[in-house]
């Protein structure tokens, strides 16, 4: 389970306090699958990043699975980031020096202290389809490619729970699909699933829809405005 | 020409010892290293035939250069030198005025425990007319002389090359560690503790600095192999390898101190890196 308790964001830009996250409480049960949508800039990657414990919130606390999570040392913070958690980013996120097979393996080794099973990641790039590009690098894939392997990346420890910013961001109708399916199933296999996400066709695949407007959160909201909008 | 007493001499007496059983006859004469241009020869060999004063001399024996006046020179016995002196009347070109028993120079081994100045003002105060030098004067000529007062100065100018190899390696890390904030801020996300972010940085900068550290090396052996007799020749000096244990230890020594180096280089851009906040690191490489 994630719980947010008055979670709230600030940055100061420019001199200027911006609220990305204001005053958010809400919980996510496990086995859960969440479509997060709303306007550019509205605070949904702060969020998910509060949540999966990257991006520190300004007060206010989260729980996951019980476990105040910001109230973990660097080691705690770094074992609920390898063990329980994948995070699939918004923007193309491999490790340039290494090849898709290694990017794929590069959480297992911090989970296990070694190099990770050559099989189970290989295993993984078919799922996503990406399989013959496995010793490939990733400036000699295509940005859906790419992200197709860092998907098998988020999925490589077996996390209980995967927070995926606009996971089909630049992928064709096909692709998105697939990848869909793909987080339908493990869905069903009991993964907790936040998904941000623009389409209001992807977001009602979800059993449960958050719009975040300005850093605030409303439950089933009808995220019916899907403009990628106004920049930021 | 040095005319020595073989009996008591020090300064060449040890070298006699070794090499011609501490005995050195009527005509023979020790060369020093440099001797042969004054006979207009490119080297002399031992053998040899040369003139002094109208009388043979046999070349018994070539010492190592000194950088001193000595090398110039030659030593014959001190009888050979009276003898010398006696028929240069009817031998030599040109009369040497010495009598026989007259000495130039008497050399005085002074006791470790002593103090070099008593001793010459005792032996200024008992024997009128005398000249006294102690060795430090004489030293001052020499090159071993010389390299010591310029040791200082060149450990000086090593340590602030020092300085500024740590300031640079510092300011190159902080520069990569900038460059690769995203790269950091992923492996942290992967799961990445932050003593493996810091390991990894200094890691780096140890591989760059023992890398550094090994070829530097390699290029100063490679330059004294080049330039040895070059340098050797120029301070009149034979060029001499220091121990084996020395240089083992020296090796050893420079290895330590170039990884230490590395370490202290990267104490700062590691201790960044390892404080990065994920996503903020992640983002600044939009
Ligand atoms: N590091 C930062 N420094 C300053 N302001 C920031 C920072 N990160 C985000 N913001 C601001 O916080 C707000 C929320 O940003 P966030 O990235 O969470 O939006 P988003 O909903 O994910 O937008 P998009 O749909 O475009 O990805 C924005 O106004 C943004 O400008
Ligand atoms: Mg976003």
């Amino acid at each position: 389970m994630i719980e947010l308790r008055d979670t709230t964001k600030v940055y100061v830009s420019g001199g200027e306090k911006v609220h990305a996250v204001d005053g958010v409480t809400l919980k996510v049960d496990d086995g859960e699958f969440v479509a997060v949508v709303g306007h550019s800039g509205s605070g949904k990657t702060t969020l998910v990043s509060i949540m999966g414990g990257l991006t520190r919130p300004s007060a206010g606390s989260v729980h996951v699975g019980g476990t105040d999570i910001w109230g973990l040392d660097n080691r705690g913070l770094a074992r609920l980031r390898s063990e329980q958690i994948g995070f699939c980013f918004q923007f193309p996120s491999l490790i340039s020096t290494l090849t898709c097979i290694d990017n794929v393996r590069l959480p297992a080794s911090f989970a296990r202290g070694e190099t990770g099973s050559t099989e189970h990641a290989l295993e993984l790039l078919k799922t996503v389809e990406v399989s013959e590009k496995a010793n490939a690098y990733p400036s000699e894939l295509s940005g859906g490619q790419q992200r197709r392997v860092a998907i098998a990346r988020a999925l490589v420890n077996e996390p209980s729970i995967i927070l995926a910013d606009e996971p089909t961001g630049d992928l064709d109708e096909d692709t998105e699909e697939d990848i869909m399916e793909l987080f339908t199933r493990v869905n069903g296999e009991g993964v907790t699933i936040v998904m941000v996400t623009h389409s209001h066709k992807l977001a009602s695949r979800a059993a449960r829809i958050l719009t975040m407007d300005n850093g605030s959160v409303s439950e089933n909201g009808s995220g019916a405005d899907d403009s990628p909008g106004d920049g930021r | 020409m040095v005319g020595i007493d073989p009996e008591t001499d020090f300064t060449v007496g040890p070298w006699l010892k070794n090499n011609l059983n501490g005995k050195l006859g009527r005509n023979e004469v020790i060369l020093g290293s440099n001797a042969h241009i004054f006979f207009g020869k490119s080297e002399s060999k031992v053998g040899d035939i040369e003139t002094f004063y109208g009388n043979e001399f046999v070349v018994v024996g070539i010492l190592e250069p000194t950088g001193l006046g000595l090398d110039d020179g030659g030593f014959i016995t001190i009888e050979a030198a009276e003898e010398l002196a006696q028929l240069s009347e009817i031998t030599a070109e040109r009369q040497l005025e010495i009598e026989p028993g007259q000495i130039s120079t008497l050399m005085v081994k002074v006791d470790p425990q002593a103090d070099r100045g008593d001793v010459a003002r005792a032996i200024a105060d008992a024997v009128p007319g005398i000249a006294v030098v102690s060795s430090k004067e004489l030293m001052t000529t020499s090159v071993s002389r010389q390299l010591e007062t310029m040791a200082p100065v060149l450990l000086l100018i090593g340590v602030g090359f020092w300085i500024i190899a740590v300031l640079l390696i510092g300011a190159l890390f902080t520069m990569v560690v900038n460059e690769r904030r995203r790269e950091l801020g992923l492996l942290q996300a992967m799961g990445a503790t932050r003593s493996f972010i810091f390991k990894q940085v200094m890691l780096e900068s140890v591989q760059l600095t023992a890398l550094g550290g090994a070829f530097g090396m390699a290029v100063g052996a490679v330059i004294i192999l080049l330039l040895k007799s070059t340098v050797a020749s120029s301070l009149g000096v034979e060029f001499q390898w220091p121990s084996a244990g020395f240089v083992v230890g020296f090796t050893l020594g420079y290895l330590v101190l170039a990884v230490a180096t590395g370490v202290i280089a990267a104490l700062y851009p590691a201790a960044v890196a390892s404080r990065l906040e994920p996503y903020q690191a992640i983002r600044s490489g939009e």
